[in-house]
């Protein structure tokens, strides 16, 4: 640990609590989905639960590792890492949107009670939302290991 | 990307009295981990950090850093 910056340990940290929280944010939209449960109010209420849990997992996670190892500033190669990592991170999101509109479209042809639902529109937007994340923080933990 | 920039840090650092990777860091205005990152090649610096690296050892940056097509 003491090899790596502050950023990369912020990298790793978020990274894990992402896919934790994002699996049980997942995993609970699709328990509802089975129960036939899952409406806007019921999203909203995961959503926003998921998001605080993870913002108050993310701040005590960063309040340790700054007491135990120090915060740093950036310095040019921290900041070039987030760049490279966000711009790809960007374009996986962005590609994620316009095949969301393409299965709005698309699917709407089939089945637009389905496929046009606000609640599997907001979903498909999420999902896409929390794989670029973990793309952009896979990719700043990889620039850090192995180079830039 | 790193690779086809060869550089003499550590050799340069370690020379004499010899110089912690921090305390280079501090010098140069970097972090510990990017010093480290240079010294093993993963990591090739802006011009700004190489001419400050330059004037820390008292040598001119090409004597510091060159490209590998240099040693043919």
């Amino acid at each position: 640990m003491s090899s790596m910056s502050f950023q990369e340990k912020s990298a790793w940290g978020t990274l894990a609590s992402l896919l934790v929280i994002g699996a049980l944010y997942f995993s609970s939209v699709a328990n509802l989905w089975r129960a036939e449960q899952l409406h806007m109010a019921s999203m909203f209420g995961l959503s926003v639960g998921f998001t605080v849990l993870l913002v108050m997992v993310l701040v005590g996670f960063h309040i340790i590792v700054a007491a135990i190892s120090g915060a740093e500033n950036e310095d040019e190669r921290d900041r070039l890492i987030a760049w490279r990592s966000g711009h790809i991170g960007g374009i996986v999101l962005g590609f994620g949107v316009v095949s969301i509109v393409l299965m709005i479209i698309g699917g709407g042809m089939v089945d637009s009670t389905l496929w046009q639902s606000p609640v599997i529109i907001a979903n498909a937007l999420m999902a896409m939302v929390f794989i670029a994340t973990v793309v952009e923080l896979a990719l700043t933990i990889w620039f850090h290991r192995r180079g830039i | 990307m790193p690779g086809n920039i060869t550089n003499r840090v550590r050799e340069l650092r370690q020379a004499g009295a010899g110089m912690t990777q921090q305390q280079l860091a501090e010098a140069v205005g970097v972090s510990r981990q990017t010093i480290i990152a240079i010294e093993s090649g993963r990591y090739s610096p802006s011009l700004e950090v190489a001419l400050k690296i330059a004037r820390t050892f008292g040598h001119p940056v090409e004597a510091i850093f060159s490209l590998e097509d240099d040693a043919d």
